[in-house]
């Protein structure tokens, strides 16, 4: 029926309405790109109004000076496509590169269309300046140019939908959610990032295209700062994080400002200021969203009076699967011996924070199947030990290998890939992601991430299906992670760093809030790991019974400085523990 | 300090929880002015909802919570802590980039007592006063805690909610925190609810307890009663 009604919508509507609703559409696509980049991955963007502007401004020169012809027409707009994408993958390398701030992004896409727009008014008779340039339009009935932007409107959207609904789009959400923790999990966020702006940056400079080949005057408007605010305000009142939103939001704010502006063209404005504030402050999802909420609830209290008994669903019929690559059991290990290399060495490791100093010449070394249990009092620089060797960055002083090779200044993501993998101190997942996808993101890492399809399946290596089941968290996977207690959150994050296979483990207080069986379940947990597939655990834990039932080496750690290491039973029982950490007063 | 035998919490057919999903599925329970109550339960059960439904930064789909002799049902957080309410929640939210002093600071808001409180914190927590210019992001895990801690006791408030307190914290701390909540509770009459995983720790401080499951009380008695330790050691299990 929708279908009927579009088909007929172009006999329904006049040709001024068409007009409108063409212009729109192409507006449209532009905020599909904003949706991307601000809704899904959290990149607030005022620069997409550039990326239309280069489309626009490069098949106008190209068709006022140069060609012309339905085949260089074509051209151009693949021209166009490629400047938008180098141009994007500048911009997103300028904000994203290691060890840009996040604000830096705001401030190259909030100069990029001034600048553009500066270029194009400096460009004098060739670019038409202030008064715009126009283009020998191609002949096209205004029905023509309706379908012709409905259809790529539609087929950019459908695009976006099948990206958001893929793998890949989750990896946005998470990049969003907690880029820490993905950057953690081994994903390279900045690439990402990067190609996104690229991609998301070639489509609006299709549209661009499209807009200027259909109203055939090219303006600098299209590529200035207000059409870029204007994007991420029509983005904001329809809903971001949805893509119906940013649509209908651009092609109703289009619309009915074109049958209100030529009335009341000021009033009109200051309606839509107001609508936009009135929306942040009491609907900050959105009108879709909004809308869409209202409505559920109203058919549920209808499905509910029809259906009294309605069971809960299943868990989405995932099925876990043992994948079998981390599924085998390294026989290597099974003779129980420690294997002689140590998969983890530090050297003289030092780290300060200001006149603070926090390591201090740390040496260690750890060997698969070991599980080293650190200890030490409040302050002592553990969770910074287990930071310097999870980011190659952080030490001041001192190397680190891990496999016998160094993480000297590699980001986090890159150490992961040596085989490191963290646990946080306090939980640190996805809150807005499902368990089940939580699980999925982690898993990005080992299995290449589609842009396209959506798994049905959850493969985990062994150790990580161990923790699922353990914890009882194949109850709970379709349950937001926020909404979860403490202890799952705990239970969620181990299994998700298990899924990285990693052959160095480092755990920050993982049962921190647990229960005693809870701790029990957990313990069974890395005791199968370092003995059965030969991890080396490093456990930093206050509770000593805890260290004590599952450490095969203790390292006593005081003021940055290591004061006892070796076997448990040396150190568990030693004066040493007793007088600075159990019994003492602390600092 | 108000008279014995009033109530400093009381909460009647409290639900509530997060979003569309409800967590709390009635709790009534009674705290008594002076009294340390321990809030026990496995993961999950909604012990530190309860605490954020009380303290106003979850809303009360129904019941009502009464503090201090006032319903706060409703009520937002700020002006429940008005009343003398301090919140210690189990997230580590101290200003990151605020230095330690400054954190201290903020909490209070009659600054001509800021010295004298921060003497009586700084003996507790001797770091918070030796490292009052460090930046508070780059204390340890369990220094944040103590400076959550000390920053909800400087207020000097006559209810104190703690979630977790002991996590974190070095077996040494976790002893000196017993007695500052004891002394605090004797020499001030703080009342104090405490929602522990640590059972040991808080049935040795509590005088009353009461066990969550599902979202409802399921036990509840006197801390210092023979078995009570096993009893609640069943309701963790499973």
């Amino acid at each position: 029926m929708l279908g009927a009604v579009l088909l007929a919508s172009p006999l329904l509507l006049g040709d001024y309405a068409q007009q409108i609703l063409a212009q729109a559409f192409f507006f449209a696509i532009a905020a599909v790109t904003v949706d991307l980049l601000w809704g899904y991955t959290g990149i607030l963007t005022f620069g997409q109004s550039a990326f239309f502007g280069i489309g626009v401004y490069t098949v106008a020169l190209a068709l006022a000076y140069y060609v012309e012809g339905t085949l260089a027409t074509v051209g151009a707009i693949a021209l166009a496509l490629g400047a938008a994408a180098a141009v994007g993958a500048a911009v997103g390398w300028l904000s994203f590169w290691d060890g840009a701030s996040p604000i830096y992004v705001a401030i190259v896409t909030l100069a990029l269309p001034v600048v553009f727009a500066q270029i194009i008014l400096s460009g004098g008779a060739y670019t038409g300046s202030s008064s715009g340039l126009p283009i020998p339009a191609p002949a096209l009935s205004l029905t023509g140019w309706y379908w012709i932007s409905g259809g790529l409107l539609l087929s950019v959207a459908l695009g976006a939908w099948v990206l958001v609904s893929s793998d890949a789009g989750r990896l946005l959400v998470a990049i969003r959610e907690n880029e820490e923790r993905c950057r953690y999990l081994g994903v390279r966020t900045s690439r990402v990032k990067i190609r996104l702006m690229a991609v998301c940056g070639a489509v609006a400079a299709l549209a661009g295209a499209g807009y200027v080949l259909f109203s055939s005057v090219a303006a600098h408007s299209y590529g200035d700062f207000v059409f870029g605010t204007e994007l991420v305000v029509w983005t904001a009142l329809g809903g971001r994080g949805t893509l119906i939103g940013p649509v209908l939001g651009t092609v109703g704010v289009n619309y009915v400002s074109a049958l209100l502006g030529g009335n009341l063209p000021f009033v009109w404005l200051l309606f839509v200021g107001f609508a936009f504030v009135l929306v942040v402050v009491y609907v900050p999802q959105g009108l879709v969203p909004a809308l869409g909420t209202a409505l559920s609830r109203a058919t549920r209290a209808v499905g509910a009076a029809l259906t009294p008994a309605r069971l809960p669903a299943p868990a989405a019929g995932v099925h876990v699967v043992a994948s079998p690559l981390g599924g085998r059991v390294r026989t290597d290990g099974a003779s129980g011996r420690e294997d002689a290399t140590p998969v983890l060495e530090l050297r003289r490791v030092g780290k300060r924070y200001g006149s603070l100093e926090v390591l201090d010449g740390v040496d260690l070394r750890a060997s698969r199947g070991e599980v080293v249990g650190i200890v030490g009092p409040n302050g002592a620089g553990k969770t910074t030990l287990l930071r310097c060797i999870a980011d190659g960055r952080e030490p001041s002083s001192g190397e680190i290998l891990i496999n016998g090779r160094r993480t000297n200044r590699l980001p986090p993501q890159q150490c992961v890939a040596l085989g490191v993998s963290r646990k946080f101190q306090t939980p640190n997942v996805f809150e807005a992601l499902s368990v089940v996808d939580c699980l999925r993101v982690a898993r990005s890492y080992r299995l290449a991430t589609s842009p396209w399809r959506r798994s049905q399946t959850l493969e985990l290596p062994e150790p990580a299906v161990h923790a699922v089941h353990v914890s009882g968290l194949q109850s709970v996977f379709d349950t937001p992670a926020g909404h979860l207690s403490h202890g799952a959150k705990q239970a969620l994050e181990l299994a998700m760093v298990l899924a990285l296979e990693p052959t160095v483990l480092l755990l920050d207080e993982p049962t921190a809030g647990l229960t005693r069986d809870e701790r029990a379940a957990v313990g069974s947990v890395l005791t199968a790991l370092a003995q059965s597939h030969r991890l080396c655990i490093l456990l930093i834990e206050h509770d000593l019974d805890f260290v004590r039932e599952i450490s095969t080496r203790l390292v006593v750690l005081h003021q940055g400085k290591i004061l006892a290491d070796g076997p448990l039973a040396e150190v568990a029982d030693s004066e040493l523990i007793r007088t600075i950490y159990v019994g003492g007063a602390a600092q | 300090m108000s008279a014995p035998g009033r109530r400093a919490v009381a909460i009647a057919g409290l639900r509530g929880g997060y979003g569309e999903s409800p967590v709390l599925h009635g709790v009534s329970l009674d705290v008594h002015d002076g009294e340390i109550f321990a809030i026990l339960g496995k993961n999950g059960m909604g012990k530190t909802t309860l605490l954020k439904t009380v303290m106003g930064v979850l809303p009360a789909r129904t019941g009502r919570v009464e503090c201090l002799g006032e319903d706060v049902t409703g009520w937002p957080a700020y002006r429940i802590t008005r009343l003398g309410v301090s919140y210690v929640p189990q997230e580590k939210s101290i200003f990151q980039d605020l230095s330690v002093e400054e954190n201290l600071r903020l909490a209070l808001r009659d600054r001509s007592r800021f010295a004298e409180r921060l003497d009586v914190v700084a003996e507790w927590f001797p770091i918070l006063k030796s490292r009052h210019r460090q930046r508070a992001g780059t204390l340890s895990g369990g220094e944040q805690k103590m400076l959550l801690i000390g920053r909800a006791l400087l207020t000097r408030p006559r209810l104190v909610l703690v979630d977790e307190i002991s996590e974190g914290l070095q077996p040494a701390m976790v002893t000196r925190l017993q007695d500052i909540l004891a002394q605090e509770r004797r020499a001030h009459g703080v009342t104090v609810v405490l929602v522990e995983q640590n059972v040991g720790f808080a049935l040795a401080l509590a005088d009353r307890y009461a066990v969550l499951k599902m979202g409802t009380v399921v036990e509840s008695g006197r801390a210092g009663a023979v078995g009570v330790r096993e009893r609640v050691e069943q309701h963790l299990v499973l």
